[in-house]
């Protein structure tokens, strides 16, 4: 049996597992919430609960004290749920998100396309209102006989509400998407639950804004792009995208037209693994590497959206750090597969992100 | 779905606390504010600074009485039903000994440090995250004196820890520790006490004490940890607050801050070298030896930490590989230390009995087995032929971190360590390649440092001429206070009241 908490002031509801901690169910679910001894001495973690009912399991009575219990407290890496919740945590606001409601929708494939020999665009019908969402979050697809959903960022623009691209890419030896590779048809039918994610655009801010995607890491900017173009947005706009080599280079074109069309769009690529490729004259490396020598290794004044892999965003927020922008002005979906590995690294309690 | 519009937490904290200072216009800012500056640290926008406390005084004196009132309660059961007859073993004590001669003075001189610091910023912020933090560390301290205040009514060297501060030999290891922090300025205080101490090597401080203390029947000190690990929390945050500051308000603060953690991390270890050894020695029931610490609490931890701060061009510590080196050493080589000098300490000093040796053996290993094992049998031998060892001399201490030069050369633990620095045609002699460097990058302020057995030899000791009398100054009674455990007053009265006992407490030893 789980029960559903929502957190003020993002407004974003998580489901909570009979037995875990609320804090545990946050964090898992990409919500950050302070906290540090994690088991009920210190106190960091504590929240306010606006309705609903928790156990308090063994919160010390130092750290979480009666008075506050009295004032409906609690220290979230203690408590398990009585019933549906709403905490609030001292969390800084999201004025930017949209806070669609998450629903259940069925799509129909209308189009497959291989994009690169590794990631194929799917293109799915969605009747009725289609799907509303903010730029850059992603669906959770359910597929027949695969125990879980997976996650894929959507990649059109949402103003095509109707229709909604994927960009999937082949895992080694995934169920998911080796299914979507090979058997997937036209006309096929697949559910799935959206909008999900805090990824998007912080438009209200602003400061130009840069995009730095690796591999299928660019669905998210190609939509966020897409909208802010869309909107007529004025800020300077910059998409670095780096692939392995020219076959697994996508989108080029797309994005090379857009930069032609529109003044303040700057679009680059770099390719690590093209050392026989005569045919690409253009950087090579690693898009971190191309990130620094674009921007001459200073960053000051911007915001960075970072999308793809683990390595890849590591080595992202490192080169940004070094060049004088720090977490508050960086945000990033970061793709975990199975294959990558379950187990987040060893950190430690400096960054509240990364 | 309408939702009416509430403030969220934070911004009804910035709301209630924002524009509660000012720009002076009577003085410049720079004169009101001297201090902040000096240290080179650049503060582009105090603004930024992020509030790790977001507590009004209102809600804090509410909490924090509430925790007054349980604590309080708990330590007068505690007293009511004779609690220092539950502890492990009487040996126990020169932990809580320890502690309140070398620690608890330490908590107030924080609450000094953190006063002054205060005063310091002139970003609001940081003023009072550091004034509230001076009024925690007050009560720590008035905490902790009436936790253990319990035990002085039975256990012997107790009775005048104040005196003793200013005075013991040994205690000039953490009384010069606080006072190079609190002599340094307001940015340098914060990140060797918030960051360093606090955050980075707190685990190693906190949890051999309050864990052994619960492992060691001693409710007092255990109910005390409770209550003052809740303010620790925001203590550590205050730490990682004020580094990620200064690394992100300007690029020229970052190899400032990298050469205060360079010093403090390595005297922060090396004053916890005290606190190995009470783990390793003190505890009858151990509950973690030095090393196993040491490897969760630095290794791991410690190690995550310095690779996030890298993001920011911060790299490890110097001399880290060195502590990692010494972590099967330094607790054996400081109790030895203790021990033949233990006619001079306000605790009593003894060779572990053979299932601490068993214990040691299994956690350190055939370097134990070598080298600390056959030292600590000869000298039971020799204490229990009635000749029990002690150094009636005063040993040579680091210019830096007080601790006499007695530690062993990093690659070899049969060698001796010293380095001679010079600074004014004068030499000083330091522990390591750690206090040297610390020493030769502040020479000025370290000739200043107040050595006691230099002190002790000028007669600024009452006139002492031997060790004797140096302890009679302390207010020590030989063989009371000091000396040898087996034997003492402390021991004979446990001896005496385990024998009382209606119910038999001895059994409690096995039980565990």
């Amino acid at each position: 049996m789980s029960y559903q908490v929502t957190i003020e002031p993002l407004g974003d509801t998580i489901e909570v597992e009979e037995g875990q901690t609320i804090l545990d169910a946050a964090l898992r679910a990409g919500i950050w919430l302070p906290y540090a001894c994690n088991h009920g001495l210190c106190g960091t973690c504590k929240v306010e609960v606006l309705e609903g009912e928790v156990e308090h399991n063994h919160a010390s009575s130092f750290a979480l004290m009666d008075i506050e219990r009295d004032e409906n407290k609690t220290l979230a890496c203690c408590a398990t749920l009585e019933s549906d919740l709403v905490i609030e945590a001292e969390i800084d606001e999201e004025p930017d998100a949209a806070g669609y409601a998450v629903e259940d929708s069925v799509g129909v494939v209308a189009r497959i396309e291989a994009l690169t020999p590794t990631i194929k665009g799917i293109w799915l019908d969605v009747e009725g209102d289609g799907v509303a969402f903010q730029a850059g979050q992603y669906i959770n697809l359910s597929i027949d006989g695969v125990e879980h959903p997976r996650a894929f960022s959507i990649a059109s623009a949402p103003s095509q509400a109707n229709s909604i691209e994927l960009n999937i890419r082949l895992v080694d030896g995934g169920e998911a998407t080796g299914f979507l590779h090979s058997q997937l048809a036209i006309g096929d039918r697949l559910s799935f639950t959206a909008p999900l994610g805090r990824f998007f655009v912080r438009k209200s801010a602003p400061e130009p804004v840069m995009f730095l995607a690796g591999g299928s890491g660019l669905s998210s900017p190609k939509s966020m792009i897409l909208d802010l173009l869309e909107a007529g947005d004025s800020r300077e706009i910059t998409l670095l995208y780096g692939a392995r080599n020219r076959a697994e280079l996508y989108y080029y074109d797309l994005f090379s037209g857009l930069a032609a069309d529109h003044a303040n769009f700057t679009y680059r690529a770099a390719l690590s693994d093209a050392a026989e490729d005569d045919s690409w004259d253009g950087p090579r490396g690693f898009v971190h590497e191309l990130a620094a020598a674009y921007f001459g290794g200073n960053f000051a004044g911007h915001k960075a959206y970072l999308c793809g892999p683990p390595p890849m965003i590591d080595a992202c927020i490192t080169t940004l750090m070094q060049g004088r922008l720090f977490e508050e002005h960086i945000f990033m979906e970061s793709f975990l597969t199975a294959a990558d590995g379950a187990e987040p690294a060893r950190r430690s309690a400096l960054f509240k992100k990364f | 779905m309408a939702k009416a519009k509430r403030l969220g937490l934070k911004e009804r904290y910035s709301l209630m606390t924002r524009g509660l200072d000012w720009e002076t216009t009577y003085q410049p800012m720079d004169e009101v504010f001297p201090y902040d500056k000096y240290e080179g640290i650049k503060i582009i926008d105090w603004d930024k600074w992020e509030d790790p406390f977001r507590l009004t005084m209102e809600s804090y004196w509410k909490y924090q009485s509430e925790k007054e009132r349980k604590l309080y309660a708990i330590l007068d059961a505690f007293q009511q039903n004779n609690g220092q007859l539950n502890i492990s073993d009487a040996r126990y004590m020169n932990a809580v000994k320890l502690w309140l001669q070398g620690i608890t003075p330490l908590e107030y001189a924080a609450h000094r440090g953190f006063a002054h610091a205060g005063r310091a910023f002139r970003g609001a912020g940081a003023r009072v995250a550091c004034q509230m933090q001076s009024i925690d560390e007050l009560r720590h301290a008035q905490t902790q004196l009436h936790a253990f205040s319990h035990y002085n009514k039975f256990f012997n060297g107790m009775h005048g820890f104040a005196h003793l501060r200013d005075r013991a030999w040994y205690l000039s290891i953490p009384k010069s520790f606080f006072e190079d922090a609190m002599s340094a300025g307001p940015f340098e205080f914060v990140t060797s006490i918030s960051f360093a101490f606090e955050y980075v090597l707190t685990n190693l401080l906190f949890m051999p004490f309050v864990s052994g203390a619960a492992y060691n029947g001693d409710m007092a000190t255990t109910t005390f940890g409770f209550s003052a690990q809740s303010d620790e929390s925001r203590h550590m945050t205050l730490g990682l607050e004020v580094v990620k500051f200064m690394l992100e308000q300007h690029e020229d603060n970052v190899p400032i801050v990298q050469a205060w953690l360079d010093k403090w991390f390595w005297r922060g270890y090396r004053l916890l070298g005290l606190v190995g050894t009470m783990m390793d020695y003190m505890l009858p029931k151990k509950v973690m030896s030095w090393k196993e610490a040491w490897e969760i609490y630095w290794e791991e931890n410690g190690i995550a930490l310095f690779h996030d701060l890298s993001r920011y061009g911060i790299r490890l510590p110097k001399y880290h590989e060195v502590a990692t080196k010494e972590k099967t050493r330094v607790t054996h080589e400081l109790w030895a230390t203790l021990y033949q000098y233990g006619n001079a300490l306000g605790l009593h000093t003894w060779v572990p009995e053979d299932e601490e040796l068993d214990w040691m053996s299994e956690k350190y290993g055939d370097l134990f087995d070598t080298m600390y094992r056959p030292r600590l049998l000869f000298l039971r031998e020799q204490e229990q032929a009635g000749n029990r060892y002690f150094n009636n001399r005063l040993p040579m201490v680091c210019q830096v971190c007080q601790i006499p030069v007695f530690y062993t050369e990093p690659d070899d633990p049969q060698k001796q360590c010293v380095r001679i620095v010079e600074w004014a045609d004068t030499k000083h002699h330091c522990c390591s390649d750690g206090c040297a460097d610390i020493f030769n990058r502040e020479p000025e302020k370290f000739v200043q440092s107040l050595i006691p057995p230099q002190q002790i030899y000028r007669g600024d000791a009452g006139g002492a001429r031997d060790i004797f009398e140096y302890a009679e100054w302390l207010h020590l009674k030989k063989d009371i206070d000091t000396g040898e455990y087996n034997g003492s007053p402390d021991h004979q009265n446990w001896e005496a009241w385990q024998s009382q006992q209606p119910t038999p407490q001895a059994n409690s030893d096995e039980a565990a």
